[in-house]
């Protein structure tokens, strides 16, 4: 058995689409592949497959990380060049190397993401810098933020996600450019929270109510594992 | 999608699932708008997930864009967040893969599967800003036609589709569209073209005839053209084998409805239940191959990586020698991990077996549609079944390790009592009791039960649907009955939404005002409970004068003229005529095959 890990890339073209859609997505391309894929034992065999943290709808990514088995003998190369022939446009494969069978799983060494959120502004919303760089000060400042959290039969339940933001802060501008966000966020099993609740709850300290002219787009430029009490990019040693 | 302007960056930005709007998915395809001659885009008027788990859809697409002349996009009903922001941003309706608004084609096409996605119709025109009437239209708008199992009687439609195709249009969507692109070169009129088309097989230009109404009843259609023929008659593929089929399919990347290979084992029905216009409109049946069927379900697993293939029809199990057919595409298909499943399965220990067969894994839920309770409805209905046989067949999947079973039933159809409705409740306590007896373990039932809807081209089109009243009080019998059986799970249709269903399915060209007009109240998804607002259409049809009654409920006599007589679905009156009558005589021996 063969085990290789991968990392890609998601653009603009296929950033609408859910993790479970990206699974659908991958699984089915290796399985046009004709690379020898491995697959469960058991009752209903599925392939085995994962990736490192999920990524949400509507974000793009630099390089996010999966894994796959392979019943025979595959080269990290030769998986590239197969594989990247049946990946749509928007999906780009950036490196692949043969993992130790008995290596952690992926999911389970993700602990911190880091997102880069850029203010599109159209007609109309013209917030100034200072405004945002106020706003975000006054939330990292609150002790709790409470995003709510459906439980199994619908009870409601929220849970405190300021302690999840791990750090914020937007970069100084320059001149023209927009504005830009900063977030590194907690993920993995001990529990995250989505950037795009950090901007609701960022937008509601500016109580800002312009619905259209404004937009944030993100992009999620790493992941993190743990290394000795630190956070160490997941892509060192890949 | 190629251009991405920030416009619509911002509308995916914000809207539900924006993966029903970005189109850009595996096989689909993009083709040059300069380089084709013809360009037509097909619209299903209901969501995405919906209209991608359909198969003519899928069809349709290969034999156009097979083409290399043609090209053929698609584009779905947007979901009404999504519509309040195109309107919000004044952006017109786009297609999927080129991003362009519909007036940039020649040909939009609307696939018609159920009367319930009329104002979705309306909606996407409008959306796509194409004037909603013909007549409001001019040489350089795009025409709009329909297909599909509506067209068969597509008169409440009629003022808003410059023509029909009849039956299957596989191929006559490309001679169409061959047409088109002459016509194209020339300079002649709409109406010239539209007097053209009429000639085609299978093609049906309503504005080239008249009704003419003696006060309700309509009394005849005049022709306004003297060339035009006098019956439309249905378009039919004669030999599937070599007929276009799919084995590249578009792969949604959404969970739609049913999202796996499909491979169609064969057209038309043999059964011949009296309700079902599926099984009238598509005969006669015609087979694909056995060879033919193993060289496309491979074709389409190894483009598409799908990891559970259909092989699809009305009564599958009907297929002659389904089990060597299954056996060789194991053989075939050995080591793709492919899963193979049976839709519409017969209640017959002969189906039970090959579900079997065809079932690896674990078993859920089998679902059946004894559709009646009583076995002198089902014989009514033609759905000949014994209870023995039910019995037999539920015993032989329980054996099999089946958790579960869903049992389809219909209310309202003709010569019901409540002793039938009560029946329902009886036979499904019997079943209860009988998996306890037999299995020692817990099997779940879940019980459907929809409204009888009489449809075009069946032998019950003449009969009336039960009035609202009378099917309510049916519904509250079957709750209570249900009320006592923990462990059976009562699901049922919307009354009122059948009773729309029925209106429209039976209805004439006078109804087209009511339903433009409950389209601009606002009335949208109307199969969708969520949406569906009966007292915006009962405003509708007062305020436009009609009585939706006369349509749903109204009992037509054998020499009424028929809204869609002139329109000829390949099976004869005399037929229909004769299938009534045995429905309700009471010497059931001669049930003869029908074709």
């Amino acid at each position: 058995m063969i085990r290789i890990r991968f990392s890609f890339a998601r653009s603009e073209t296929l950033k609408h689409i859910s993790h479970l859609d990206m699974m659908r997505m991958f699984q089915r391309a290796l399985r046009r592949s004709g690379l020898p894929l491995a697959y469960s034992e058991g009752y209903s065999p599925h392939l085995r497959f994962n990736f490192a943290a999920p990524l949400p709808v509507n974000v793009t990514a630099a390089e996010e990380f999966g894994e796959v088995f392979f019943s025979g003998a595959v080269s990290p190369e030769q998986f590239v060049s197969v594989l990247s022939e049946q990946l749509p446009e928007g999906l780009v494969l950036t490196g692949a190397r043969i993992e130790d069978h008995d290596a952690p799983s992926l999911p389970s060494l993700v602990t911190a993401v880091l997102y880069r959120a850029t203010l599109v502004v159209e007609e109309g919303c013209r917030k100034g810098f200072s405004q945002y760089r106020q706003a975000l000060e006054h939330l990292l400042g609150r002790e709790e933020i409470l995003a709510p959290r459906t439980k199994k039969k619908k009870k409601k339940a929220y849970v405190n996600v300021r302690p999840y933001i791990l750090e914020a802060y937007f970069k100084e501008p320059e001149n023209d450019s927009p504005i830009q966000l900063q977030m590194l966020l907690q993920a993995g099993s001990r529990g995250g929270v989505s950037p795009f609740y950090v901007i609701e709850q960022l937008e509601k300290e500016l109580s800002c109510d312009c619905k259209y002219e404004a937009y944030w787009e993100l992009h999620r430029e790493r992941l993190y594992k743990e290394h000795d009490q630190f956070l160490q990019p997941l892509s060192e040693g890949m | 999608m190629q251009v991405l302007d920030t416009k619509m960056k911002h509308l995916l930005a914000q809207v539900q699932k924006p993966a029903r709007y970005m189109g850009n998915e595996w096989n689909a395809r993009k083709k040059d708008h300069a380089a084709a001659a013809v360009k037509m885009v097909l619209a299903f008027p209901d969501l995405y997930e919906v209209g991608m788990s359909n198969q003519g859809l899928k069809i349709l697409y290969d034999s156009v864009n097979n083409r290399p002349d043609m090209l053929m996009e698609r584009v779905f009903a947007p979901g009404t967040d999504m519509e309040a922001l195109l309107r919000d941003y004044d952006m017109p309706l786009f297609a999927l893969e080129s991003g362009k608004p519909l007036t940039e084609f020649d040909l939009i096409g609307f696939s018609l599967q159920y009367e319930l996605s009329y104002t979705n119709t309306l909606n996407m025109l409008d959306l796509g800003r194409i004037p909603l009437f013909t007549e409001q239209r001019h040489d350089k708008v795009p025409l709009v036609i329909g297909g599909g199992p509506c067209a068969f009687n597509p008169e409440p439609l009629a003022p808003f589709f410059d023509f029909f195709i009849l039956g299957e249009s596989e191929e006559c969507l490309p001679e169409i569209l061959s047409l088109l692109k002459d016509w194209k070169k020339e300079v002649t009129s709409r109406q010239d073209l539209l007097v053209r088309f009429s000639g085609q097989e299978g093609v049906y230009v309503p504005s080239l005839y008249r009704p003419v109404y003696r006060g309700e009843k309509l009394e005849k259609l005049e022709k306004e053209e003297p060339g035009v023929p006098e019956v439309v008659k249905k378009r039919l593929i004669r030999d599937l084998d070599n007929a276009p089929y799919p084995t590249a399919p578009v792969i949604p990347y959404m969970q739609t409805i049913h999202d796996r290979a499909v491979v169609e084992l064969f057209r038309g029905c043999s059964r011949g239940c009296r309700f079902c216009q599926a099984g009238y409109i598509f005969r006669p049946v015609r087979r694909r191959s056995r060879e033919k069927i193993i060289e496309t379900a491979c074709e389409q697993i190894a483009k598409t990586g799908y990891e559970e293939l259909s092989l699809a029809s009305l009564s599958s199990t009907d297929y002659p020698q389904l089990d060597q057919l299954i056996e060789e595409l194991d053989r075939t298909l050995a080591g793709e991990q492919v899963k193979c499943n049976l839709p519409s399965l017969r209640l017959d220990s002969y189906s039970i077996k090959l579900a079997d067969r065809l079932h690896r894994g674990k078993r859920s839920n089998l679902t059946f549609a004894p559709e009646a309770a009583t076995e002198r409805l089902r014989r009514v209905i033609r759905k000949n079944i014994s209870e023995e046989e039910i019995f037999t067949a539920l015993g032989d999947a329980l054996d099999a390790g089946w958790q579960g079973f869903k049992l389809y039933f219909m209310i309202g159809l003709p010569t019901e009592t409540e002793t039938d409705v009560e029946a329902i409740v009886d036979l499904c306590f019997r079943i209860r009791q009988y998996f306890r007896r037999k299995a020692g373990r817990k099997i779940s039932i879940s019980v459907s039960v929809s409204t009888f809807v009489p449809k075009a081209h069946t032998p019950f089109q003449w009969e009336p649907q039960l009035p609202l009243a009378d099917v309510l009080a049916r519904q509250e019998l079957l709750q209570q009955g249900f009320k006592k059986m923990p462990g059976v799970d009562l699901s049922w249709h919307d009354a009122e939404t059948s009773f729309l269903e029925a209106v429209f399915a039976r209805g004439d060209r006078r109804l087209a005002q009511a339903l433009e007009l409950a389209y601009s109240l606002g009335c949208r998804f109307d199969g969708w409970t969520e949406y569906f607002s009966m007292p915006l259409w009962r405003q509708a049809f007062q305020e436009t004068g009609v009585k939706p009654e006369y349509y749903a409920q109204r009992r037509f006599a054998y020499d009424d003229v028929l809204p869609w007589d002139h329109l000829d679905c390949g099976v004869e009156r005399e037929i229909f005529i004769r299938e009534h009558r045995r429905a309700f005589s009471s010497d059931m021996t001669d049930q003869g095959e029908p074709q």
